[in-house]
């Protein structure tokens, strides 16, 4: 094992993908710097599996060009692209100890018996595995079956590394916990690294970035900040924040979204007769009823624990508001809900593109 | 509404739907249980009873066979070794180091038939007895032809089981078309076989890549599988002759090549056929992943494939080596002296003048169905459950 690592920068240059007549991947362009933790966003069917498939070899592109550094490896094998890769199913060789499923990428490259233990006991450590060497898969828990994959793929240095929705088969609290030792691991190695979910909270929590997919197409890539503070289009805009954003059909006229007969300032201007205002719940507040821009009434209220969401009818339309912990209101109580201005983004409806 | 609640209390149940509604979920009603294993045991003793005729048979003599069925030694009949004894003391080198001389003859003997095209050196001449000659053969073809047969036959369910092949419908047409003018150009005007078959090879790649491309329709894996399964369709006996013939024609009429050979072909659409569905249901993760590694694709066969497969592999084996330790029809045909197996040796019992040697056979038989026995309890070792655990799931 090398102590420096070799970081390696990542391109798709005009990657398309179809399984016959579907296309999975259209026209996808996409640099991950050395060292970079990026990650693929989006629902299943997105193609962000695909994407990552490409990469690794085990998918060929319909068309276009991968490049690992300055190498264009689009009609590479895939043990020669020098990356390696974590399954969502973990992938472990069932019929091998924990020690020789980590050692088995250096096996097959032959590398002395000696150095090989080594190695393997260093990876181990690295996860927290040193004690479990001997044991078979089935003899581990979900969260240590999930370790030894990550110490197979670490034990080699690859310049990349590819995840496929790695924590998506464990159960919540320990997913949570291997969040935060996955980004720690990967601020360590500084490999570039490049991990598929389809969890806006992993995307938000792990990566450098974070790169959106939708139908095959991307439609945004950037920290997850300003993904989040600034989503370049609707899909973007309902597909991260948990609760999701609060969706208002309207129009826009000059400086203000119009919606069932309520006004609400807003900071772009335009005249879109089919818009669309997105409001995260954190930014409204419940008022007494006659006041903020909306009047409706209390449909329901669920406390989450350090604070309360408030669902508000008003007319056809449902706005989720969240509340402070102590929100007392009750169903069907009349009550007004604040809309921000300055944190009001407005789509055109049918575009989709953000009106700035 | 009070009644039924009542009714479905275990202790207010009748008699009869206590004999007739099962206890709980995964038990079986007290009547159902007496009628399942009063079958099963009616079926164990129609299963177990001809072989013990078998074995106390072996033990009789002439007289007692045909006294007519009796069944219980020392009080039906006196047992004798006389069986026995004709079998394996009457011919000449019926010791147990003849056995390992024929092993010698077979080893020396392929040696010879290797170099015969270089060296000529004079194969050796059997010095052994009838059963044990029929037995050593028995073992070393039907050994032999399953572990060739297992071995290619599973690469073949691999590569079918992981690689998408698509022949063009045309090719295949071209190609049968070039076989039919090879024959008839052999046959009729004289031309070595070799040099038609060469140029008729390279037009068939010639037009293969010309013409052949052109053609649309293609048949696909399930389509090779069904071609390569339907060959078994054939009952073996409608080729028989033509085999006889072919074997005649290269000179390896009673040999052991000839039914090594013949078992392992005949039984490779099987091993392909149920090997494939073993590899079909293994996590391609596994092979991926193993592939990303590094491996080659040789390696992920022996290192990651073959070991999860066990017990497909450990199943098939038995099953061949079965078929092929049991077969009768082709060599029958194909071995006429050197090679007799012991099927032959059984029904050769049968003799014309004598009638049938009932416990001699009975004798042989016994022989033959031990290995048997033995190889089915070593390998159904291997025929465990739960080899894939820990593999995918979380």
């Amino acid at each position: 094992m090398t102590d420096n690592p070799t970081k390696a920068s990542v391109r798709f240059d005009g990657v398309q993908k179809s399984f016959g007549t579907v296309k999975v991947l259209e026209k996808f362009n996409l640099e991950v710097q050395p060292g970079e933790f990026l990650v693929l966003l989006g629902a299943s069917g997105s193609g962000k599996t695909t994407a990552l498939r490409i990469l690794s070899g085990l998918d060929t592109p319909s068309a276009g060009q991968v490049y690992i550094g300055e190498r264009d490896v689009t009609q590479v094998l895939p043990k020669y692209r020098d990356i390696s890769m974590v399954f969502q199913s973990y992938a472990l060789y069932p019929h091998k100890t924990v020690a020789e499923n980590i050692g088995f990428p250096l096996k097959v490259k032959k590398i002395p018996k000696a150095a090989m233990e080594a190695d393997i006991l260093d990876a181990a450590k690295q996860v927290q595995l040193e004690a479990l060497l001997d044991r078979y898969p089935r003899e581990l828990s979900g969260g240590q079956r999930q370790r030894v994959a990550l110490a197979r793929a670490i034990i080699r240095r690859p310049s990349v590394f590819l995840m496929d929705e790695p924590l998506s088969n464990l159960d919540a609290k320990l997913r949570g916990h291997m969040r935060a030792e996955l980004k720690h691991m990967q601020a360590t190695l500084g490999i570039t690294t490049i991990y598929v979910t389809h969890d806006q909270i992993e995307a938000m929590t792990l990566a450098h970035r974070v790169a959106v997919l939708e139908k095959g197409v991307l439609q945004q890539l950037a920290p997850p900040s300003e993904i989040y503070n600034n989503p370049a289009n609707l899909f973007v805009a309902q597909f991260i924040g948990s609760p999701a954003m609060n969706v208002i059909h309207g129009s826009l006229e000059g400086a203000s979204f119009l919606t069932n007969g309520a006004k609400v300032k807003t900071k772009v201007k335009g005249q879109i007769p089919k818009a669309v205002a997105g409001v995260r719940p954190e930014d409204c507040d419940v008022t007494n009823p006659g006041k903020g821009s909306i009047r409706g009434q209390i449909f329901t209220t669920e406390l989450i624990g350090d604070h309360t969401l408030v669902t508000v009818n008003w007319g056809n339309d449902q706005i989720v508001v969240k509340a402070h912990k102590d929100f007392d209101g009750k169903q069907g109580d009349a009550v007004g809900v604040q809309l921000p201005a300055d944190n009001l983004y407005i789509f055109n409806e049918t575009s989709g593109e953000r009106i700035r | 509404m009070k009644d039924v609640i009542v009714k479905f209390d275990p202790q207010n149940r009748s008699l009869m739907e206590r004999l007739f509604e099962p206890p709980a979920i995964g038990k079986m009603a007290p009547f159902t249980k007496v009628a399942v294993y009063s079958f099963l045991a009616i079926w164990s003793f129609f299963v177990l009873f001809p072989i013990y005729w078998v074995v106390i048979t072996s033990f009789k003599d002439a007289a007692a066979v045909n006294q007519g069925p009796n069944f219980i030694p020392f009080i039906d009949f006196q047992p004798t070794l006389d069986a026995w004894r004709i079998n394996f003391t009457a011919d000449p080198y019926c010791d147990i180091a003849s056995i390992a001389r024929q092993i010698y003859l077979l080893a020396h003997n392929s040696v010879v038939f290797v170099l015969s095209p270089f060296v000529s050196l004079q194969p050796m001449e059997p010095q052994i007895c009838k059963i044990y000659l029929a037995f050593t053969n028995s073992v070393v073809i039907s050994i032999i032809s399953t572990i060739f047969c297992v071995a290619v036959g599973s690469m073949a369910a691999y590569a079918l089981a992981r690689i998408q092949y698509k022949p063009k419908f045309g090719n295949i047409m071209i190609f049968v078309l070039l076989i039919l003018v090879v024959i008839l150009i052999s046959t009729y005007s004289g031309i070595p076989w070799w040099m038609s078959s060469a140029v008729a090879l390279a037009l068939f790649f010639f037009l293969a890549r010309s013409i052949g491309r052109h053609f649309k329709m293609s048949l696909g894996n399930g389509d090779i599988l069904f071609w390569m399964i339907s060959q078994r369709i054939l009952p073996p006996i409608v080729v028989v002759v033509p085999l006889y013939v072919m074997f005649q024609a290269v000179g390896l009429l009673d040999t052991h090549l000839a039914l090594i050979l013949l078992y392992a072909v005949a039984n490779l659409p099987i091993v392909v056929w149920l090997m494939h569905d073993f590899f079909a249901n293994l996590p391609i993760e596994l092979e991926e992943s193993a592939q990303l590694d590094g491996a080659t694709r040789f390696g992920i066969f022996w290192e990651i494939v073959m070991p999860l497969t066990r017990p497909g592999l450990a199943a098939t084996t038995l099953l061949i080596l079965v078929l092929n330790w049991n077969e009768y029809l082709f060599a029958v045909f194909l071995a006429t002296v050197k090679v007799q197996t012991m099927p032959i040796m059984v029904a050769a019992k049968n003799t014309g003048e004598k009638g049938v040697l009932w416990w001699e056979m009975c004798a042989v038989t016994v022989v033959m169905i031990i290995p048997v026995i033995i190889m089915s309890v070593l390998l159904t070792r291997f025929i465990s459950k739960g080899v894939l655990l820990g593999a995918v799931k979380g």
